[in-house]
């Protein structure tokens, strides 16, 4: 299973109809009742090929009968072929949510969001593997390993990010299309694209975990052809509807912003908001800072990496040996 | 001719299991008891004793598909055997489950069927023992688990009977049995068979330095599960004697059941045969509701219980604090009582404040759990009566 994915959507993504599957709150807070993927159904197994015999004349197989898997409906999206089909790709990670539906639902407190940072953990030495975590939270991405029966997620590389060092999903990524930071850090690309132009928008946050992985809305898809192939100026084949489904009615305001941005920078040769998508450089992208994590390790006396003792092993349990054999006469 | 005796003694007993107003009585035995199992024969020859586990009903869990499954559970009936060896003490617990779900390798949303018992670590007042679920706050229970699986493994899981090896046959396989355990570890379907120490639901701590010595298997057949647990009467958590408390719970893993979801008796006494003492325990534990349980339950409406706890027939459709349908099954008098007296005293924890509807019936004071239920200091006589009365909730056995 896979905590990082990027699906198509329109899609069924990954896991199986995850927007279907509950969890989150509903609009008095209370927690919804969510289900459990099936690992086959909604997950898919990994299969391989029998390369090996094709030599001997073989047809080339797979070694399960596969039912699906991450992608498997990779670049379908939806719409009238080739008229006004659309579709467009969303990287989906942990939220890390402020309100995680995955901590309400954790009856062992094995789940934790970390005060310095937000970062979401499983304590793997609480988890007992009941997995309401995964009915709780309406994205899906908190796991269950079978092999040791306990839930996992991301961690968001909390070991680099300790260390003043991005994310390797952020890191790594080619398009540098992910930005990583505070977002109360007012200088930061993250507080100005979600706070200053609003034009970073939270996936899904109808669901009232309050999530803190933040999109840049799709503004621009090809334009639609009427029935003699001519373009329809002005048309836009991704409905607008689709995406205020994902990111809120906020999605309108944030498309003018970036529209008009645009434009500016076309005209003027200015724009502080197309500079930060364009991502000059990745010191401006990652404003992680090492000294942070270092004065809250000094403060509280203890080393660095990882500086949250919570998640060391037995640590966020009582001593057993403080239970005293009772003596009786 | 003793063995006879004994036998004849045995069916005689059996004949009047069905009593559980009494204790359940570990028979003593001069033999080992520690290499007990499921079916071992001399089960046979040990006193059953009937007991009744309820749906653990006080929270609702945010599994859908678990809720639907459980929404109209019933308590079932399940019968217990003990017997000590004056150093070790087996239990054997028997239960019907007409589905035999088994923990396997890579499943995400499959089940075992389980058992648990649950011993607490001071016992010295039977009016203050541990909350039934999992502990409370200074009064420690040990939990020993066992879930359902496969004991004979199968690598592949095609249900190639090639592959098929017993692990329980080491002595003609050796080394071949290890290298083989490691692979059928390798893909996820090992024993799970655990032991806990806990103070309450969010402290409930595995112990895994080995210094618990118990076992327990589980063995299905005719529909019945039958489950063991062997461990010593004495270790570095438990000492126990004369007559001591007990509770069983029951996973069905059909029904999607864990941790909360689960059938639960209520602190059952335990008297070892031929060991003195713990007759205030036995008594406390088996005497009868003293109240008046219909004037118990014009109190309970008087006193407004309902506008908080869900009682079946009496309470609205919502309702935010611990439901009550199943608390006379798994609570003991002096518990309910003190719930009464002293809200604060054992607070179910909500988790998160969020994950129940509606509004918290708990506020955290430096980290303590207080509820918001006001104390009910009443007179003995209605306190009596409305313990009279909650202990008539539960569910039928089905």
């Amino acid at each position: 299973m896979y905590w990082n994915n990027v699906e198509t959507y329109p899609g069924t993504g990954y896991p199986k109809n995850w927007m279907e599957m509950g969890g989150g709150f509903d609009e008095a807070g209370d927690l919804q009742a969510g289900v459990v993927p099936n690992i086959e159904a909604d997950y898919g197994v990994p299969w391989d090929y029998n390369h090996d015999q094709l030599q001997f004349g073989a047809q080339l197989k797979p070694n399960v009968e596969p039912t699906w898997g991450p992608n498997w409906d990779e670049d379908e999206g939806a719409g009238d072929f080739p008229n006004d089909n659309y579709f467009f790709y969303i990287p989906r990670i942990c939220n890390h949510c402020s309100n995680p539906g995955c901590l309400s639902a954790c009856p062992r407190d094995a789940i934790f969001k970390r005060d310095q940072d937000g970062v979401v953990l499983v304590d793997l030495d609480r988890c007992q593997g009941y997995r309401y975590c995964i009915a709780g939270c309406p994205y899906k991405k908190i796991y269950f390993n079978p092999k040791i029966s306990k839930s996992e997620k991301c961690i968001l590389c909390f070991p680099r990010v300790e260390k003043g060092l991005p994310p390797a999903f952020a890191q790594q990524c080619v398009g540098r299309i992910r930005f990583v930071g505070f977002l109360d850090d007012e200088e930061g690309q993250v507080h100005k694209l979600v706070h200053k132009y609003k034009v970073a928008l939270p996936l899904r946050s109808d669901y009232g975990t309050q999530p803190n992985v933040y999109y840049v809305p799709p503004t621009e898809a090809p334009p639609k052809f009427d029935a003699e192939g001519r373009i329809i100026e002005g048309s836009n084949r991704v409905p607008m509807e689709e995406l205020e489904q994902l990111f809120g009615p906020e999605v309108h305001q944030a498309m003018k912003t970036l529209r008009a941005e645009m434009k500016k920078r076309k005209e003027t040769g200015k724009s502080e908001l197309m500079d930060i998508l364009i991502a000059y450089k990745h010191s401006d992208m990652f404003r992680l800072d090492q000294e942070y994590y270092q004065s809250i390790a000094k403060k509280s006396g203890i080393s660095l990496a990882p500086i949250d003792n919570r998640y060391i092993q037995g640590k966020n349990t009582p001593n057993k040996f403080k239970f005293k054999v009772v003596e009786y006469d | 001719m003793t063995k006879i005796t004994t036998a004849l003694l045995a069916t005689s007993l059996a004949a009047s299991a069905l009593l559980a107003d009494g204790p359940i009585l570990a028979q003593k035995t001069q033999r080992d008891v520690t290499k007990l199992t499921p079916t071992s024969k001399a089960w046979e020859y040990v006193k059953a004793t009937t007991i009744h586990l309820y749906p653990q009903t006080a929270l609702t869990m945010n599994d859908r598909k678990a809720n639907e499954l459980n929404a109209k559970a019933k308590a079932k009936e399940a019968r217990v055997k003990a017997i000590h060896d004056g150093k070790n003490i087996a239990f054997l617990l028997e239960w019907l489950d007409g589905t035999r779900s088994i923990q396997r390798g890579y499943r995400s949303d499959v089940y075992a069927d389980g058992f648990a018992v649950q011993f607490p670590v001071d016992y010295r007042d039977p009016t203050k023992l541990p909350y039934i679920g999992m502990g409370s706050d200074g009064r420690p229970v040990v939990i020993h688990l066992q879930k359902a699986v496969e004991k004979v493994y199968e690598p592949n899981g095609n249900g190639d009977v090639s592959m098929r090896q017993n692990i329980l046959s080491k002595n003609a396989f050796g080394d071949d049995t290890v290298e083989f355990a490691q692979k059928v570890g390798a893909l996820a379907v090992k024993d799970y068979q655990r032991s806990f120490i806990s103070e309450g639901f969010r402290s409930m701590t595995e112990i895994k330095d080995g210094s618990e010595k118990f076992s327990a298997d589980m063995k299905y057949g005719d529909n019945v599960w039958k489950g063991t647990l062997v461990r010593p009467l004495k270790d570095s958590y438990l000492n126990l004697k004369g007559a001591f408390p007990v509770a069983f719970a029951a996973w069905d893993g059909a029904k999607l059941n864990r941790d909360g979801q689960k059938l639960l008796s209520g602190w059952l006494a335990v008297k070892m045969v031929d060991e003195n003492g713990g007759e205030k325990l036995v008594a406390e534990l088996t005497a009868a509701a003293k109240g008046d349980a219909e004037h118990g339950k014009e109190l309970i409406e008087q006193n407004g219980c309902t506008g908080c706890h869900q009682i079946s027939g009496l309470s609205p459709a919502s309702y935010m604090a611990p439901g009550l349908d199943n608390v006379g099954g798994y609570s003991t008098a002096a518990y309910l009582r003190e719930s009464l007296v002293d809200p604060s005293a054992v607070v179910v924890p909500g988790y998160n404040r969020n994950a129940h509807p509606s509004a918290v019936w708990y506020n955290l004071d430096h980290g303590k759990r207080v509820s918001t239920m006001p104390p009910y200091p009443l007179d003995d006589k209605s306190l009596d009566d409305m313990v009279a009365y909650l202990k008539t909730l539960k569910s039928e056995v089905k």
